[in-house]
Parts: structure tokens; C-alpha cells; sequence
């Protein structure tokens, strides 16, 4: 039994030390990478700070560069000196500018973040709390070349999953559209066209209301104090400050509203809807899916059958028989249920 | 065995692309014309294909993809036949592989002809297949499979209107039983030979701005490749962005595509054969 | 104009238009191809009105999803095919091992020897490419070819899809599809087919998943082992009366094993591996369709047995070569296969196995067919046993269990020998056609290797875990 408990104890130990010491890919190694890339990585994040500063007609500040980075002051301070001295960005008075070679380098950042947001939205099946925060990781990682390729592969996208627009590889952009959703009046109808990602907290409100670009919202209420409007027949709720974040494109009055609360999730065998649309929230390989299926605005789709496991169930589309599982099914958004006939 | 070809019949000189279609795994020594079959699951394509080749098929796979693929020959009026099963898909639009297959073989291969496989009892779905292919060739035959299915379901379509609105020819078939399968050969044959000229259906209802976008493009597409026969389809893949289509602008891949000027859909001579 | 710029015209007018037509030009583009084809359908389209009084379509599907019938139904279908692939392969199966074995393989060694061939030439040749061949189609070839029309003639018929629809469920708790409940049912004919049939899954997460799981279904290949083993070592403990439902009921059990491992990896893989892999969920229920037998008989004899009984020919002779000359070459008087089973037997019976097995399962790759003639094969020549078996690197089985019963003690095994072989046997590496077959289909080593190395790994730890658990309860 001792030969055991040796094999027991050593078989650990040479395997820590394989993971510690691995050539290349070893903690320690990564452990001194990370201390050098956390630099460059601040002062990366500080040019896009400054890039969507200037896009949004915002002054940058140091203070509002240390708000940002989540930083204090003092050590802000020393990251401009680094950036100026890099002719990043200048200081006039206050306010800090990018400088053409700074405006460059951080469009590159924000290239390589969008497309990666996109790549994990539309062909990965990871969820969107997770785009973010890897993206955060990656745009520090991915090379000018290797962004060129990953964006030629997926079509060279013209916008990121949360409706930004991804530069181009010359670093081109498109004037920004939008107004802030607070700038509606009460009752008029508008799209969303982008949710600001940063800062987080906010952000993750933002999700967690299940709000997403090309939703169409009415805004029912507006005080100081709260926001209220409708999105998908839900009635949301936000402190002003959070819903400045969510920028919206506004709706020609005549377009007929689509009010609906149900989705197709609820539909009992025996009966029927028609389709008002697909959730924004259902994208990539299975938004593509359902549409070829014939899921689209205007479809009638009756209820046939459920599995005796409770799901999936079987719904007649456009004459072909079509399971749907319980999440896909909430996805689709009905009106008009009724019997079929 | 070589069929006649008296040199000033131009509508019998094959439209397809020797070069293309090699590198698309089609050797086509000995035959004149090459057919694909297109289709969704499950409209009993490959009962079709069977009936039409016989025993005169062998399987693979496509050229690099672990997809089937299955591949024969039939002889009519002297000129033999190749038929290529293209996969089953719902459209042609998304990026499964499936598609891509599908999508390359009628662009890149230029098949004389191609049988659009459409089950009658699911009508307004397997549409959506037929309106992408005739966006992307005219030389096309729709064969509306599962009659006896849909008879059996009491429904009736009016094949001949269906011809008018999609301007190619309809033929209405039953495979499992062989019904309807002499005549679709007759219809390929006439449209291999140009003998019968299509008008195809194109969309019509896409949205103001995106058919603004849409007609911006295609100018710009005709002055680069003058005599492109479906210039407003690839109009619309670079507005979605697609990556193969972008690089066969690019290369100039797109302009072995063109048809000599004047030709109406009809079969022209294929550049570069040889 | 130089072609090439205005080549580059188009493609940068195409990048500007692309900011304007927005992010859902897709949906645009699919409503109108609809719109189209919902307006022509209605011109061209008419239906008699009149609902039809009886719709078997509709029928057949209530009752096959059914929360009473559609289980019941569907254990009996599977029941079905299972009972009439054991019993129909039994006669053709025992045929062509008479045939091989018994008629041509002393035909093929009289013939040699007449022509004078070197002993080794002729070893090599047909104690080891040749038996292990006849060996691998014997055992495979008849229930492949009853299990796989079968399977597909209810393909044809549009059941299959209404498996998965009842089954769903079960397999999204896992991250898996549906569909992977026929390819399961697939691998227990054949794990290689199994693999191929994986095609059916159009979402790539998904398929992977089933791709790298089927080997936890218990293959044609291995069931004579199960089989063999719990009635010599299981069976065997019972009352005479019940020892036959008892080992039938042990195999149960491994194979319930294996369906628990396909749940419980699926969920891992999803979790952590593939958690990045693309999904979408989407299945067909096709309208049923009265299946055509011959042609379901010919198609799926010719795309699914033929093909996959070729490869593994292919990988089992340059097993049997191997096989022949682990046992044949010698290394100061002892074979290679004595070496190799003494130097693997400490960590073979650490893990409750032996060398014997190991090396068998190391050298039988190719074919978990010919694993328990190489096992018998190997005990002999280890064993130093005169008077059995047919010689060195010649594969040989018993007709009685009792001889192998035998064999087996005098090498020492146990009844822990017994239990750990079949759970080995549920618990390693596919075989050499199935990774093959992997490679193909994946296009990608790293999956290829995973598939490999799960398998081993669980096997490996269970086999320990079982061992020390009764080393402990037995004293």
C-alpha cells in the first residue's frame, strides 16, 4: 500500500509542476505575460475611452478617463503622460484629443472588439452576457491581420451584435445614428439601434430587461425619476441615467403598431397564430434556420402535436410539420391565437 | 458515341463550364449535358434521381466535405445526360455547408439544366427554394413531386398557371410510381437544346430601400461584368457580404460567367472550353 | 476602364450600401422571397375543403406520441428489430464460421503446405490476415445486414423522427439532440455507422456531441463478449434455473451503463468542451410514406453494411498479421507477447484486469470482434497451457463456455476479471474503423483523439475504482 500512497503523492506533484513550468504555455509564463499586457491593455482601453468620447461629442477628462478604466486619478495621470508621449492623444487645458495616430490605434481596438462580439453572437453558442467580457480580453489579443481574416471569414460584417457599427478595415465609420431614448416624446414609437456596453453594471441592466438592438419600443411615461416604456409587449421601467445608454432610432408614425404579448411558446395543440416576428434575441445559425423554415411576419402556424415528455412540439408551418423546443418557441412572437377551425 | 452538332446550331452547344465543373468533381467525358437536381429534404429527390439514372450511378462524397454525393447518367435523342443530386436544403441563402454545395454547383458549375424537385403537398415552401435558384439561372425545370401525395390530401395545383408564373417548365410527377418522369426528361432535353426559352420569376417584393440599394449595385455590377445573367443576385450576396461571391468579384471569376451579349437565357457558347 | 478597378468599384460600393440597407437585410430579403412564393402558391394552389373523415397521418402520429402509447410503442419496435437481428443472424452467422474456420482455413493450410510455403508465410498469411478477417465478417457481417435494412426501412417509413420528437427532451437536458437517440440505436449495430448517421444532426454542436459519444453504445462487436463473460462469470453464480436471466440481465445493465455515460458525457461536453460550438435545434416530422422494401433492402446494403464491413477488413488484416507476430517472434525464448504481458500485467491487475487483456485490447484495435479469440489465444501461450487452443498466434474460441471457463481460471482470472473486462469492454477506445470513420466525418484530429482518450480514461478509473472496491469488501 506505501507504493500507492507514493504513486498517490507523486503523480500530483509532477503534474503541478508540468502546468507551472510547461514551456510557453506555463502559469508562471502567463503569469509574467499578464503583468506585461496589463499596460498596454489600460492604455488601449483609455484610446477607445477617448475614441467614443469624440464619436459621441463628449469631452474627455482625465476624471471621466478614471471613471471609465475604473482607475483612480493619480494613476490615470501617468497613463496620459505614457499615451502623450506614445502622440497617442494631446491635452488641451482639460480635455484630452486623440491625435490621428491615436484615432487610429484605438479603431483598431474597437475593430477587433466588435468582430469578435459578432463572432461569438453568430457562430458560437455562447450567450450574450458572455460577448462582452471576452471580447474585453480578446481585442487586446488580435492581431490587425488576424482580425482582417476572422472578419473576411464571417462576410465582413457591417455591424456588431449589439447594432454598432464595426470599422472597416481603413478605419472608416459611418456617422453615428440614434438619439438617446430619453430624447422621445411620450407615444412615439422608435427602434433600438445600439446599447451602449460600458459601463457594465448598466449594461447587464440593460440584458437583464432583455432589451436588444431592432426591438421597437413606445414610450409610455417620462419624469426625472423613471422611464417607462413598451418593448415586445412588456412594459419596462428605467432610471433615466440607465436608459440614456439605449439609443434609438425613431419610427414613422403610419407604420402599423405590432402589439403582441404572446408567443408561440403558449400555443396548445389544437390551435392556431399568426406570426408577428422573430425575438431579436434569437440570431446567428438559428435565426437563419427559422426563417428558412418559413417562420416570417404573416405566417399562420397551428399547434399539432406535443411530445409525451412535454417537449418539443410539432407545429404545422407553411404545410411541413416542425418540432420547436420550449425556448425556440418563445422566441416567435404571435397574435391572433385562436382555435384552428 | 458523339451526338451531332452542326456547327451554326448554337442552341445546342452546352452552356456549362468544363473547367468549373472539374474542379466541382465533374468529369464530364462523354456526355453533353450536365443536370442538377435541387430540391428540399424530403421531396423524394432521390427517388427521382434513381428513376432517372437507373442502375448508371455511383456515390462519394463532394470534393473536400463529408457531404454525399450521388451522381449518374441517362441518354436521350442521342445526347447523354449527367445528373448531379445536389444536398437537400431550404434555401440558399444561409452558410451550412449543405448550401454552399448547392449554391457553388448551380452558380460556379453552370448546369445546363436544373431540376428544382418540389414536393406539391408543401407548395409555398419548397417556392421559396424554387424563387432562389431562378435568381441564380433561368435554365430550369421545376418537377412538382408527391402528386399522388397531394391528390391523396385533396389538393389541386394548377401546374400550367404555376409555369406562367415562374417562366420555366412544370411538369407534375409522382417518382415512386414513374409517373411524369418521360416528360420531365423531354422538358430537360428542350431546355438543354434551347428548344424552350425561360423567362424566370424574379423577387418582387423585397423593401423600397433595399431595392434602391439592390438596382445602385447591379449597374455597378454590369458596367464590371457586361452580359452577368444574374447580376441582381449577386447584388444582393455582397450586400449580405458573402465571402465567396466577394472573391469571385474580385478574381474576376465572375466574368467567366458572362453569356455573349444578346443571348436571351438561351444556350450561348462557354468561354474557355477546352 | 482597367478591369481590376472597377472590379474594386463595385465591391467598395457594396461595402457603403451595407451601412445603409442596415442589419437585417437577411429578414428582408426572406420576407419577400416568402411574400413570393405565399402569392403564387395561393394563385395556383387549390384544396377541396372537405376534411377528409379519416387522416392517417394525423392517426399514426397521435398514437406513436402519445403519453400512454408512444413509449410502449416504441420499446416494442426497438424489442423487434433487436429479437429478429439476434435470432436471423445466428444461422447465417454460425455458417460462415463453419465456412471460414472449419472449411477453408484447413483447405487454405493443406493448400500451403502442398505448394511448400515457409512456415512463417503461412502463419502470417492465414493463421493471422486470414482468420482475423473470416473472423471480423462471421461475427459482423449477418446482423449488420438484417439490422441496418430494418433500421432503415423505418427510416423510410418517417418513424425515426417521431423517436426523436418523443425523446427530445431528455437529450436537450443533456445539451444533446434528439436525432441522437437514432444514432445511439444506430451504434448498437455499429459504432463506425453510427458515427456516419450523425449526419442526420444539422446543428454542429450537437452532432459533435453524438459523434463523440456513440461509443457508448454497445456495438455488434462487443455484445458476443458481454455475453460470453456474464454467462461464465455471472451467470454462473446464480441457480442454473435463473443464471441465464441473471447474465442476460448483467449485459442489461452494461448497456444501461453505457446509455447513462452518453447522458452524463453529452452534458459535460456541452458544458465545458463545446460550449462554444454553434447550435440550432430544428426537426422534420416528414409525412408518413409507405416504405419500398426492395430497394430500402438494396440502398442500405450498399451504403451502410458494404461500406462499413470493407473498412473494417481493411483495418482487421494488418491486425491479424499483428497478432500472428506478437505471439511468433521471440526475444530471448520468450514471444513478444510474453514480454509485453508481463511487463502490462502489475498495472493489469492494479486495475483489476490483466496483461492478457490489456495487450489483447491493444492489438485488437481494429476489430472488438476478434478481442476474446486473441484474449483465449493469448492465455494460452502465457499461460504455458498444453493441449488447448489452436498455437501460437492462431485466434481460436470454444464451443462450450465451460472450456473457456477453464482456460480463463488456470490464468487466474475472477469474478473481478470477469466484471471489469465488460465494463472495459463498454469503457475504451472506439476501434480503429470507428476513429477512422471519426477523422473522416470530424475532418479534425483533436476530436478524433478526444473520442479516443475519454473512453480510455473513464474506462481506466472505473476499472480501478471496481477493483479497490472489492479488493475492500472481499477483504
Amino acid at each position: 500500500m506505501s507504493e500507492l500512497t507514493g504513486i498517490l503523492t507523486l503523480v500530483p506533484a509532477a503534474l503541478a509542476i508540468y502546468f507551472l513550468f510547461r514551456p510557453g504555455r506555463g502559469w508562471l509564463e502567463r503569469w509574467r505575460r499578464w503583468l506585461r499586457l496589463s499596460d498596454r491593455v489600460l492604455s488601449e482601453d483609455a484610446l477607445k475611452h477617448l475614441y467614443h468620447c469624440e464619436y459621441e461629442q463628449r469631452e474627455a477628462t482625465v476624471q471621466s478617463l478614471s471613471g471609465a478604466l475604473g482607475t483612480p486619478v493619480e494613476k490615470v495621470a501617468g497613463l496620459v503622460q505614457r499615451i502623450e508621449a506614445g502622440e497617442l492623444a494631446t491635452s488641451e487645458g482639460a480635455s484630452l484629443r486623440l491625435t490621428p495616430k491615436g484615432r487610429e490605434y484605438a479603431l483598431r481596438i474597437i475593430r477587433a472588439h466588435r468582430l469578435w462580439e459578432r463572432y461569438l453572437a453568430e457562430e458560437t453558442g455562447l450567450k450574450e452576457p458572455d460577448w462582452h467580457k471576452r471580447a474585453e480580453h480578446q481585442e487586446h489579443r488580435l492581431s490587425s491581420s488576424e482580425a482582417d481574416a476572422l472578419a473576411a471569414r464571417m462576410g465582413n460584417p457591417p455591424f456588431d451584435p449589439h447594432g454598432d457599427p464595426i470599422p472597416t478595415q481603413q478605419g472608416q465609420l459611418p456617422p453615428r445614428r440614434g438619439q438617446p431614448l430619453t430624447s422621445l416624446a411620450v407615444g412615439e414609437r422608435a427602434r433600438i439601434a445600439h446599447l451602449e456596453d460600458e459601463p457594465e453594471a448598466v449594461y447587464a441592466q440593460l440584458v437583464a430587461e432583455g432589451l436588444h438592438p431592432l426591438m421597437v419600443v413606445q414610450l409610455t411615461h417620462l419624469s426625472a425619476e423613471r422611464i417607462c416604456f413598451w418593448a415586445e409587449g412588456e412594459e419596462h421601467l428605467l432610471a433615466p441615467i440607465v436608459a440614456a445608454n439605449v439609443s434609438v432610432v425613431p419610427l414613422p408614425r403610419e407604420q402599423p403598431v405590432e402589439e403582441s404579448l404572446e408567443t408561440l411558446a403558449i400555443l396548445e395543440p389544437g390551435e392556431q397564430a399568426t406570426v408577428v416576428g422573430l425575438s431579436p434575441n434569437c440570431r446567428g445559425l438559428e435565426r437563419r434556420r427559422l426563417m428558412d423554415l418559413g417562420l416570417l411576419p404573416g405566417t399562420v402556424v397551428a399547434a399539432e402535436m406535443r411530445s409525451p415528455v412535454g417537449d418539443p412540439t410539432a407545429f404545422r408551418i407553411r404545410g411541413a410539420l416542425i418540432a420547436l423546443r420550449g425556448e425556440q418557441a418563445a422566441n416567435i412572437r404571435i397574435s391572433s391565437r385562436r382555435q384552428v377551425a | 458515341m458523339q451526338p451531332p452538332h452542326p456547327p451554326s446550331a448554337c442552341e445546342v452547344c452546352p452552356a456549362h463550364h468544363p473547367a468549373n465543373l472539374k474542379r466541382l468533381g465533374v468529369n464530364m467525358d462523354r456526355y453533353d449535358f450536365v443536370v442538377a437536381l435541387a430540391g428540399n429534404p424530403n421531396t423524394g429527390k432521390s427517388t427521382l434521381f434513381n428513376s432517372l439514372t437507373g442502375l448508371r450511378q455511383h456515390t462519394g462524397n463532394w470534393p473536400g466535405k463529408t457531404v454525399t454525393r450521388a451522381e449518374g447518367g441517362f441518354a436521350y435523342q442521342g445526347s447523354q445526360y449527367k445528373l448531379v443530386d445536389l444536398p437537400g436544403t431550404y434555401s440558399l441563402l444561409s452558410t451550412s455547408t449543405d448550401e454552399e454545395i448547392a449554391r457553388d454547383f448551380i452558380l460556379f458549375g453552370q448546369p445546363d439544366v436544373t431540376v428544382i424537385v418540389v414536393d406539391a403537398t408543401r407548395l409555398e415552401r419548397n417556392l421559396n427554394l424554387v424563387c432562389q435558384v431562378l435568381e441564380i439561372t433561368g435554365r430550369a425545370v421545376v418537377c412538382l413531386n408527391l402528386m399522388d401525395e397531394a391528390e391523396r390530401h385533396r389538393l389541386t395545383v394548377d401546374e400550367r398557371s404555376l409555369a406562367r408564373e415562374l417562366g420555366v417548365p412544370v411538369v407534375p410527377a409522382a417518382a415512386r410510381q414513374g409517373r411524369g418522369v418521360p416528360l420531365l426528361i423531354d422538358m430537360i432535353h428542350q431546355v438543354a437544346t434551347g428548344s424552350f426559352v425561360c423567362k424566370p420569376h424574379r423577387i418582387q417584393s423585397e423593401p423600397p430601400a433595399l431595392k434602391r440599394a439592390v438596382s445602385l449595385l447591379v449597374e455597378k455590377l454590369r458596367s464590371a461584368f457586361p452580359g452577368l445573367p444574374n447580376a441582381r443576385w449577386v447584388a444582393l450576396r455582397l450586400l449580405e457580404g458573402d465571402v465567396r461571391i466577394e472573391e469571385a468579384v474580385r478574381t474576376g471569376e465572375l466574368a467567366g460567367l458572362a453569356r455573349a451579349p444578346g443571348g436571351t437565357g438561351a444556350a450561348a457558347p462557354a468561354e474557355g472550353a477546352g | 476602364m482597367n478591369p481590376v478597378n472597377t472590379r474594386k468599384e463595385v465591391l467598395e460600393a457594396a461595402a457603403n450600401l451595407r451601412w445603409e440597407v442596415g442589419p437585417n437585410l437577411h429578414d428582408s430579403l426572406m420576407e419577400a422571397l416568402y411574400t413570393d412564393a405565399a402569392r403564387i402558391s395561393d394563385r395556383v394552389l387549390s384544396r377541396d375543403d372537405a376534411r377528409p373523415a379519416f387522416d392517417l397521418d394525423r392517426t399514426i402520429d397521435r398514437l406513436v406520441t402519445s403519453r400512454w402509447l408512444g413509449f410502449p410503442i416504441m420499446m416494442l419496435l426497438m424489442a423487434v428489430v433487436l429479437w429478429v437481428t439476434i435470432t436471423g443472424a445466428n444461422v447465417p452467422s454460425s455458417l460462415l464460421s463453419s465456412l471460414f474456420l472449419e472449411t477453408l482455413h484447413p483447405a487454405l493450410k493443406q493448400a500451403a503446405a502442398a505448394a511448400g510455403l515457409a512456415w512463417w508465410l503461412d502463419g502470417l498469411l492465414i493463421d493471422g490476415m486470414f482468420l482475423a478477417m473470416a473472423w471480423v465478417v462471421s461475427v459482423m457481417l449477418p446482423p449488420m445486414a438484417i439490422f441496418f435494412p430494418l433500421f432503415t426501412l423505418l427510416e423510410d417509413f418517417g418513424y425515426l423522427p417521431r423517436v426523436a420528437f418523443n425523446l427530445d427532451n431528455w437529450f436537450k437536458k443533456a445539451g444533446a439532440h434528439g436525432k441522437q437517440a437514432l444514432t445511439m440505436a444506430m451504434g448498437y449495430g455499429c459504432n463506425a455507422a453510427g458515427v456516419v448517421a450523425t449526419r442526420v444532426i444539422d446543428s454542429p454542436r450537437e452532432r459533435l456531441i453524438a459523434t463523440l459519444t456513440n461509443n457508448f453504445s454497445l456495438c455488434n462487436g462487443r455484445w458476443p463478449t458481454q455475453i460470453l463473460i456474464a454467462t461464465i462469470f455471472i451467470g454462473s453464480l446464480a441457480p442454473p434455473a435463473l443464471a441465464g436471466l441473471v447474465s442476460a440481465g448483467s449485459v442489461m445493465a452494461v448497456v444501461l451503463l453505457g446509455v447513462g455515460c452518453t447522458f452524463l458525457v453529452s452534458w459535460g461536453l456541452s458544458r465545458t468542451l463545446l460550449k462554444g460550438e454553434a447550435s440550432a435545434f430544428s426537426l422534420e416530422l416528414p409525412p408518413y410514406r409507405p416504405p419500398r422494401i426492395l430497394q430500402t433492402i438494396y440502398t442500405s446494403l450498399i451504403d451502410r453494411t458494404l461500406i462499413v464491413l470493407w473498412r473494417a477488413v481493411v483495418f482487421s488484416v494488418p491486425a491479424g498479421a499483428a497478432i500472428w507476430l506478437v505471439s511468433n517472434i521471440h526475444l530471448g525464448g520468450a514471444s513478444l507477447a510474453e514480454h509485453l504481458i508481463q511487463g502490462m500485467n502489475p498495472f493489469g491487475l492494479l486495475i483489476g484486469l490483466n496483461g492478457v487483456i490489456l495487450l489483447a485490447y491493444i492489438i485488437a484495435i481494429p476489430a472488438n470482434e476478434i478481442v476474446i479469440p486473441t484474449v483465449l489465444m493469448l492465455t494460452v501461450v502465457s499461460a504455458g497451457l498444453t493441449g488447448v487452443g489452436e498455437g501460437a498466434g492462431v485466434m481460436f474460441e470454444f464451443d462450450s463456455a465451460s472450456a473457456t471457463l477453464a482456460v480463463l481460471e488456470a490464468d487466474g482470472w475472477t469474478l473481478l476479471t470477469g466484471v471489469n473486462l465488460m465494463l472495459f469492454s463498454l469503457l475504451h477506445n472506439p476501434c480503429s474503423t470507428t476513429l477512422y470513420t471519426i477523422w473522416k466525418e470530424t475532418g479534425s484530429v483533436k476530436w478524433t483523439a478526444a473520442s479516443a482518450l475519454l473512453p480510455i480514461a473513464m474506462g481506466l478509473v472505473v476499472c480501478f475504482c471496481v477493483a479497490q472496491a472489492f479488493r475492500w469488501l472481499g477483504g
